[in-house]
């Protein structure tokens, strides 16, 4: 398992490198330049408003420090070796876009604003989802499966930005309890939460149903109808502890997803986190702060594979004897 | 597959899949609706009662009415006639995207199972990188890149879209390349290309097409989520994520802004889930 595990981070290694060359090329290629851009007007950096006089003072040393970083006189791939060190030893200057911050600034403060939200819409929806699943599987083809069915294929087809309004909508304007735009306060991750919620609810509950029927209709259990189990032992004690295994496997991906996939739904309410800033940042050119969060999202996105085969390895013995 | 061809002699594979699928009446009514849907769309042009940039200053933000059928938005543009436009761009995209998808995924899956050994391990390595990366980043810097017209969608999407078309009809031609008539057909004489593309993808086929039509809806949602942020196809071509953004602020006041881009996006959404249902239980069904 060690070893699984060693080689597994080597390709992480490996392929976060060829991440990174890709997105350096990619974004290197970007018609338009930020830095060529603030050269000819002659302001690096202060194009951000409402700054004051000891932040001008500190945009003089950041624009020195872009132009030694990214500056059209420095080659390629020195720029690229640069950006590399810089991730790895987490100094990565200034960004273009908030010449103020450094880009592992921007990123402590807003990753853990994006995972925060994350989690809580995935809890949210484990726990709505879960349930609405198993009863589905155990009411087959009653009324409760079919509504969940359709909740299920409704969901699917609703994207988190349009279910934001419609939160938006129900709970600011219809039933004015909750605030619509802002941060600070825990009522205000409310409806960001709800409304990345439901999506997972729908998958969730989905999956549930069909990996439950499929658990049902095994031979151990009928082996444990057979011996006389209880319902509530043969369904929660055998059925539900299989028919979880498969959920693990798509909650990472689903939690990596929603930390990325927040773009939308950030920006409509006024969110600070990572996907809102990176929206802002591709708007604006600003390459270093793009380039540093591709290359942490990959990060993110591999680790959580990472993680949940590791929890497939401890779950499901077959896997344990397959690997070994 | 063998027990159904016993018990029909004569029918083939795709009657089969068409006789199950027609069983499902959602499933059908989805397929209908997608066919009107595209047809709408590719004739937008000629259906649209205005064209989608003209301006009507008296009529800024009228609610639906008899002349504006969906009302007009914030510059007096026929909000009708956006969707339609929006619709024929979705289209698009969604066809365009997935058949690019289609194409890149059926080669590189058709022959990494076929050949196997290291061509299949290069690869498969390839597409295990692509399915690590953040796709939706790379797909923001691909249209930076590309610029904002059809074409470069297309590509931005299709570049880390096909890796998951790649892994199934890999598997599936893994699962195929051990049949018998695959066998006969080498004994025959038949060339490595000839097995490939008359063999063993029509014998494939069933699953690639579930996963066209499950993939286009997410195309589709890519686009729009694309032209939310200001990087779709280039405005004043209206795209339904472009019309919902605008739309946000003025929900309150003028609801059916963002209620008909919205109604439409989800409608075309579920119908082409609908079809790719239908057809995942009529191809369960086989088994």
């Amino acid at each position: 398992m060690s070893l699984y595990i060693v080689k597994r981070l080597g390709w992480i290694v490996f392929n976060l490198l060829i991440l990174s060359l890709i997105a350096f090329a990619l974004i290197k290629s970007v018609p338009g330049s930020f830095l060529e851009l603030q050269m000819l007007l002659g302001q690096a950096g202060t194009t951000a408003t409402g700054l004051t006089v000891s932040e001008i003072d500190k945009i003089r040393g950041v624009e020195t420090e872009m132009m030694k970083r990214w500056g059209p006189t420095v080659p390629l791939w020195e720029q690229y070796i640069t950006f590399i060190k810089g991730v790895v030893t987490l100094n990565m200057g200034p960004s273009f876009r908030w010449p103020t911050q450094t880009i592992e600034e921007i990123i402590k403060k807003t990753f853990p604003v994006s995972f925060t939200v994350a989690i809580l819409a995935i809890t949210i929806a484990v726990l709505i989802g879960i349930p609405l699943g198993i009863i589905a599987a155990l009411k087959q083809n009653s009324w409760i499966d079919y509504m969940v069915s359709a909740l299920v294929m409704i969901v699917s087809a609703i994207p988190n930005y349009v279910m934001a309004v419609f939160v938006i909508f129900l709970f600011s304007f219809w039933i004015p309890i909750l605030p619509t735009y802002g941060w600070g306060h825990p009522k205000n991750y409310i409806l960001p939460v709800l409304a990345m919620a439901f999506g997972p609810i729908g998958s969730i509950a989905g999956y549930m149903r069909t990996s439950l029927l499929d658990a049902l209709k095994q031979d151990y259990i009928r082996t444990a109808w057979a011996k006389g189990g209880k319902e509530r032992h043969v369904i929660f004690g055998h059925a539900m502890k299989n028919s979880l295994i498969p959920l693990v496997t798509i909650l990472g991906p689903m939690i990596s997803h929603l930390i990325l996939g927040t773009v939308f739904v950030e920006g409509m309410f006024g969110v600070p986190g990572m996907g809102q800033y990176f929206s802002q940042a591709a708007n604006s050119r600003d390459y270093p702060l793009m380039m540093a969060q591709t290359v942490i999202f990959g990060l993110i996105l591999m680790i959580m594979n990472l993680v949940v085969d590791i929890i497939y390895f401890f779950l499901d013995p077959r896997i344990r004897v397959s690997r070994r | 597959m063998k027990k159904e061809n016993k018990k029909r002699i004569g029918r083939s594979y795709w009657a089969n899949i068409w006789r199950k699928f027609k069983k499902n009446k959602l499933a059908v009514f989805g397929l209908v609706f997608v066919f009107i849907l595209v047809f709408l769309g590719i004739l937008a042009p000629w259906l649209a009662p205005y064209p989608y940039d003209e301006v009507h200053y008296e009529a800024v933000w009228t609610p639906p009415n008899r002349q504006f059928w969906a009302g007009t938005d914030q510059l007096g543009r026929d909000i009708f006639s956006r969707l339609l436009y929006s619709l024929r761009n979705a289209v698009f995209v969604g066809l365009g995207a997935q058949a690019f998808i289609t194409f890149i995924g059926v080669t590189v899956g058709l022959t990494a199972g076929f050949y196997g050994g290291t061509m299949d391990n290069i690869l498969m390595r390839i597409v295990d990188i692509i399915y690590s990366f953040p796709s939706y980043l790379l797909n923001i810097i691909l249209v930076l890149v590309l610029g904002r017209g059809y074409l470069s969608i297309f590509i931005a999407i299709s570049a880390t879209g096909w890796a998951g078309m790649a892994r199934l009809v890999r598997g599936q031609t893994l699962s195929v390349k051990s049949r018998d008539f695959v066998e006969a057909a080498r004994a025959s004489g038949a060339s490595n290309t000839r097995i490939m593309f008359r063999y063993i993808l029509p014998n494939i086929m069933g699953p690639i097409i579930y996963a066209i039509f499950s993939g286009i809806p997410g195309v589709m949602l890519l686009e729009s989520g694309l032209s939310l942020i200001g990087l779709g196809v280039r405005p004043p071509m209206p795209s339904w994520g472009l019309m919902i953004s605008e739309a946000t602020g003025q929900f309150l006041y003028n609801p059916y802004m963002l209620l008909a881009p919205a109604g439409m996006l989800v409608l075309t959404l579920l119908s082409f889930n609908f079809v790719a249902f239908g057809l995942r239980d009529a191809l369960s069904a086989r088994e």
